[in-house]
């Protein structure tokens, strides 16, 4: 299989499309944190960062994946996916670089500086119809779409990689798309942080 | 003079496994010495994260990386770290390196890639060299690889075919997809020919590895069944069964050390503690991927090698190679289909196994009378992240909520992709080659290569050609959506070149037997040796061609010895 995953290479191969896409958000977001003096804090202009801090972000973590990935009827939403169980996995793995672990939790509470501004209340006290404005206001800035793109291509790890992570109980994201995974499946023991690498 | 062993082989991968393998064959002690970790079938398991999402058998780019060196359009050159670009050279760094991680497509170079030069002439712009040997000197070697690694395949009639010394392959054909013969079919209604590839996936259990087991998910996965020819799997293991042959995993070679006399004495490198380690031998031979090789070294100064091992004509480095072409696709969308030919493109896990060779050399009213390539044909990826990554941006904007999930439906359910990639040559040139970074380091301080990855024109418009031949073909099998895409950007899993082989040392690092010409006790038995790639991926060529050196090597000792 040629890997062509060059930033500037569109490539009709998934496999290796994931890179590029990821390289440039990967990219522009280091480019935007360096242009901000070199933390995500000024990136995201936050005007009270120790404040800030202090919040548990994870309450609002839940709410905006389960409105990026909603429950229905006939299809998985981020609860039944897991995917907050699958976020924290995430923000404690040392393979995630701590750039992108960090830049998960502090987006999430510019988010809610930012439904301070506007709404005088944090993201999960407004009603649906409010918080996608807010999120598609979020999205309408580089660094709000680099934070949103994060969460949703976390979001397609835990609906579609295996089982083992925490996400996708019982192979649900892989029913719901017709998907066959290949075999063996990692589980306890070769799951990639318990390599003898 | 008591030495640690007879021979040190730097890199487990295709260049190092054979010589590992032979070596120990003939009676000889071998250490290898592998940077990454030394994982086998237990530990590979089809983990979309571990292979493609994570650095798990790849270094993390914050602790080695490359600064590449890309045209910036206003005839200079833009460095970027690939720390900042996220743009991955690493292929596999474990024991058998990238060599677990390939799809295996085994074809062999053919008779005309030794001599380029002299067949279609000088190329203004490029620096084609015709090899210091034949095909036939090759051809026996290409013979023991289909043996020794495990090909499976069938050797059909075929216009373009290369002379075999054995009639067909040692295994039969690995299970083909039903999309196999309607590529068969529409490939004959264009008057194409199309060709069934060979695969080294064993077929049958064989060499103490078990038969392939058809889990659909073989590229860029580590195989789970030993039936993927890898270096650890098919030589690595029988070369350590044979006690002697010593594998030190986690060993970081930092620098070959040369004597007065321009000889190497030995070999330091860091093992997992970070402890500074040595170790001799009396040959020692360097397989690290064609970057690295040139990398080592470039940077293993000494008494006689002020500016590199091996390269007081300067040429380590230079005229380094990847593989010309580009990458296309067309969907088969299954409303246009029945029912029994919907479900038989659902099926997953035999291989399509077709390629088309028919342009192997072109004589074309545009072109020219050119050397052409190949065009492989292949499933979409099944990395399901991956698939679903596309769904998430529409007309630039990013999607969520229920608009997300239409799509995901769309892109998983309705229809199957059939990509095809193309191989041409990636013309040698003076703007491809690898240097020395003057201020990234790795982890242990040693410069990183900087890699320019200059493109000669020339590929593009052969790569294009072969595209519109197999665009042609995705539309006469009913595709929808058929694309494709040639540009002058390398894949950095297809390397070769940089201390080409040749009879001199003013033009060439190494001589006709992968010796280098300046210093008696270095082989080189990666794809560095290469001079021209050739228009197929490069791993059977690599393997073949190290068993042929492993020869060399067994010569130069006094041959084989007499085992216990």
């Amino acid at each position: 299989m040629i890997r062509r995953t060059g930033p500037d290479c569109a490539h009709p191969d998934p496999a290796a499309s994931l890179a590029p896409l990821r390289n440039a958000l990967l990219s522009r977001r280091r480019f935007l944190i360096q242009s901000a003096g070199g933390t995500v804090a000024l990136l995201f202009g936050l005007r009270n960062t120790h404040a800030a801090e202090e919040q548990d972000p994870w309450p609002t973590l839940d709410v905006v994946l389960r409105h990026l990935l909603p429950s229905e009827p006939d299809s998985p939403g981020a609860a039944e996916i897991n995917a907050l169980d699958y976020l924290r996995f995430v923000v404690d793995d040392p393979k995630v670089s701590a750039e992108d672990r960090a830049f998960i939790v502090q987006g999430c509470q510019w988010l809610n500086e930012l439904a301070q501004q506007t709404h005088a209340s944090d993201f999960i006290g407004l009603d649906d119809q409010r918080r996608e404005q807010l999120l598609r206001r979020t999205a309408a800035s580089a660094a709000g779409e680099n934070w949103l793109s994060t969460l949703i291509s976390y979001l397609l790890e835990s609906l579609l990689t295996a089982p083992a992570y925490g996400g996708n109980p019982d192979g649900i994201g892989w029913r719901w798309l017709s998907y066959v995974p290949g075999f063996p499946l990692p589980g306890p023991g070769t799951r990639y942080p318990e390599l003898p690498l | 003079m008591s030495r640690d062993f007879d021979v040190c082989v730097i890199g487990s991968g295709a260049g190092g496994g054979p010589i590992a393998y032979r070596l120990a064959e003939a009676g000889y002690s071998v250490v290898v010495l592998e940077k990454g970790p030394w994982l086998s079938e237990q530990h590979f398991t089809k983990d979309e994260l571990a292979c493609c999402r994570r650095a798990v058998y790849t270094p993390e780019l914050r602790d080695e990386q490359h600064v590449i060196e890309q045209a910036d359009g206003a005839a200079g050159w833009q460095s970027t770290p690939t720390q900042v670009s996220g743009w991955n050279f690493w292929n596999g760094n474990c024991v058998g390196g990238s060599s677990n991680f390939m799809s295996g497509y085994f074809h062999r170079l053919k008779p005309v890639d030794f001599k380029l030069r002299s067949t279609f002439g000088p190329i203004d712009g490029a620096n084609v060299a015709d090899w210091p040997i034949e095909y036939a000197d090759l051809e026996p070697y290409y013979d023991m690889t289909e043996h020794l690694i495990g090909v499976s395949g069938k050797a059909d009639a075929h216009a373009n075919s290369e002379s075999r010394s054995s009639a067909d392959f040692p295994f039969p054909p690995t299970l083909e997809h039903p999309i196999s013969a309607r590529i068969d079919q529409a490939a004959a209604q264009l008057g194409f020919h199309s060709l069934r590839v060979p695969r080294a996936i064993l077929s049958q259990p064989a060499m103490g590895r078990r038969a392939c087991e058809y889990s659909g998910f073989c590229g860029s996965f580590g195989c789970s069944s030993g039936a993927k020819g890898s270096s650890r799997a098919a030589l690595l293991d029988h070369a350590v069964a044979s006690g002697r042959c010593e594998i030190r995993a986690h060993a970081k070679v930092t620098g070959i050390i040369s004597d007065a006399r321009g000889r190497i004495s030995s070999v330091e490198y860091f093992d997992h503690e970070g402890k500074t380690r040595r170790v001799d031998a009396g040959i020692y031979v360097v397989a690290c991927q064609a970057i690295e090789t040139s990398r080592l070294l470039l940077s293993s100064v000494g008494p006689r090698f002020p500016d590199g091992l091996a390269n007081n004509h300067g040429q380590v480095g230079r005229n380094l190679l990847f593989s010309g072409g580009g990458a296309g696709s067309g969907d088969l969308v299954f409303d246009d289909h029945d029912a029994a030919e919907t479900a038989a493109m659902r099926v997953v896990g035999p291989f399509v196994n077709r390629a088309l060779d028919d342009w192997y050399t072109l004589d074309d009213p545009q072109l020219g009378r050119v050397k052409g390539g190949i065009i492989e044909f292949l499933w979409d990826h099944p990395n399901a992240v991956a698939r679903a990554e596309n769904a998430k941006w529409h007309d630039g904007e990013l999607v969520w909520g229920g608009p997300l999930k239409r799509r995901l439906e769309a892109w998983f359910r309705t229809d199957r992709t059939l990509n095809f990639e193309v191989f041409n040559d990636w013309l040698p040139n003076d703007d491809c080659f690898v240097g020395l970074d003057g201020r990234v380091l790795d982890r242990w301080g040693s410069p990183v290569a900087k890699v320019r990855i200059g493109a000669h024109p020339q590929d593009q418009r052969v790569g294009r050609f072969l595209a519109a031949k197999g665009e042609q073909l995705l539309r006469q099998l009913g595709a929808r959506r058929v694309a494709s895409s040639v540009g002058p950007a390398p894949p950095a899993n297809l390397q070769a070149g940089g201390c080409r082989f040749g009879n001199t040392a003013e033009a060439a690092v190494l001589d006709a037997d992968c010796r280098a010409h300046e210093v008696e006790n270095l082989f080189v038995s990666d794809g560095s040796f290469m001079p021209t790639g050739g228009s197929v991926p490069y791993t059977f060529t690599i393997y073949a061609n190290s068993f042929r050196v492993a020869d060399r090597i067994v010569a130069q000792l006094g041959g084989a010895r007499g085992q216990a």
